[in-house]
């Protein structure tokens, strides 16, 4: 039990430090895509966390890990609030994704577990969710609505890119 | 109390996500310098509406404040037009010294109607205002479109006075335009028309004339503005016109008025 809480804070950190340390320099820029483009990886920190775990702790880590990365981002509260609401919905997604028969125990949301399908859409569905609700709390206002969608869809699109990347390079067991 | 800790276990997991954006939507706001700007403008939008619309209804509910103080500032802004009017009269011919009694001849009290009457062959009205604001018998009622009355009798606070619409009423009136004077009076037609007599018959007359008080009688200022010419003629024989003089006040919706306080009027000789 301890080994996988181990794992898991360690993956965590690893993967805030890609974020804050490398992708966070790749969004600076004055090319069009560097201007309306976050690469975000962070999230699947959430995404990892195996089935059985407890909603409220993934709630909170949710709130943790975003407050983390505001730390490094200088935009306290925004990146909280959209993994905060992620994590929360990650539950319901995966009541909706269940696959025939429920979840076993053995079971991760991996492709070496459930395959690439259901990773797939369950990390675009988060993804979407996660980049419009950032970017709703950093531009604060629906009357730049087609701003907001547009950075989502090209946020949502890297940053799906960058995590299936991960799923494939390391090929985790849990 | 057991359904309410029911309900809490059951949503926890949301009402947790709830605490958790609340508070991350607040540390949005308390750090960040564009989104604090945006949520001041928006809420300030939004208090700012509330705002006024509690001012108006307040504002609705002082209204008769309102309405009493313009009313006392009436009465001081006629009071100065009138003594403005009568100076000059009296300065023009250059001569005359500038003196205070002559500058300060009349005051005025605003007061207000309180019972009145006009389908009777007398009537009378009762103003709120007495002895002890300075009403006297005697004194000249005007409105804010014309003349209303006389002071008959003054109680202590509150005054009688006899209206327009009376059969001893008899008002020193004028033609606006050529000056020619009559006395004005009521003949029991309709509270709303007043008979002006004997004004000469060299005097032209046109249907629509404006008259005013003459100011030749001490009760009322010169130039109060009464009402206009009906229509007029020769009563046979006689040298004089009658003329029928439409009332500009609707003496039956008398609300607001002035008492006319003529100070000359006491240094007369009598």
């Amino acid at each position: 039990m301890s080994s996988v809480i181990l794992r898991h804070t360690i993956r965590a950190i690893i993967l805030i430090l890609i974020q804050v340390l490398i992708l966070k320099r790749i969004g600076l820029g004055t090319s069009w895509i560097a201007l309306n483009t976050d690469i975000f990886i962070y999230p699947l920190i959430i995404f990892m966390l195996p089935f059985r775990a407890f909603r409220h702790y993934v709630i909170l880590i949710g709130f943790c890990v975003g407050l983390m990365i505001d730390m490094f981002y200088d935009t306290i509260g925004v990146h909280a609030f959209a993994l905060t609401a992620t994590a929360y919905a990650r539950g319901i997604m995966l009541s909706y994704l269940e696959p025939r028969g429920g979840y076993q125990l053995s079971m991760n949301p991996t492709i070496r577990s459930l395959g690439l399908n259901w990773v797939l859409t369950f990390t675009a569905l988060s993804m979407v969710i996660h980049s419009f609700l950032y970017y709703t709390a950093e531009i604060f206002t629906f009357v730049y609505i087609g701003k907001i969608l547009i950075k989502t869809v090209m946020t949502t699109t890297l940053s799906l890119a960058v995590i299936m990347g991960y799923h494939y390079l390391f090929n985790p067991r849990s | 109390m057991n359904n309410l800790l029911q309900f809490v276990i059951r949503y926890s997991a949301f009402l947790l996500f709830l605490l958790l954006e609340m508070a991350a939507l607040v540390l949005v706001i308390r750090y960040n310098e564009n989104q604090k700007s945006i949520f001041l403008n928006s809420t300030s939008i939004l208090s700012g509406k509330l705002y006024e619309m509690t001012e108006d209804a307040i504002h609705y509910n002082r209204l008769q404040v309102t309405v009493d103080s313009f009313a006392s500032e009436t009465a001081l802004l006629k009071e100065k037009i009138f003594n403005l009017e009568r100076s000059l009269q009296k300065v023009s011919p250059a001569e005359k010294p500038l003196d205070s009694c002559i500058l300060e001849s009349f005051k005025v009290i605003e007061a207000r109607v309180i019972s009145n009457t006009v389908n009777q062959r007398n009537n009378h009205f009762t103003i709120d205002r007495g002895k002890a604001d300075g009403v006297r018998k005697g004194m000249g009622v005007i409105s804010p479109h014309g003349v209303a009355g006389i002071i008959d009798q003054s109680g202590e606070k509150y005054a009688r006075a006899i209206s327009v619409l009376h059969s001893a009423a008899r008002i020193s009136a004028s033609i606006k335009r050529n000056e020619y004077f009559g006395s004005l009076l009521w003949k029991e037609i309709n509270p709303g028309y007043m008979i002006l007599e004997d004004i000469p018959k060299q005097a032209d007359i046109f249907e629509g004339d404006s008259i005013v008080t003459s100011g030749y009688s001490f009760i009322f200022p010169k130039g109060i503005f009464i009402g206009t010419v009906e229509r007029f003629w020769t009563e046979g024989g006689s040298n004089y016109y009658t003329v029928e003089v439409k009332l500009h006040e609707d003496i039956a919706r008398l609300d607001q008025v002035y008492v006319i306080d003529s100070i000359e009027k006491d240094s007369l000789p009598q």
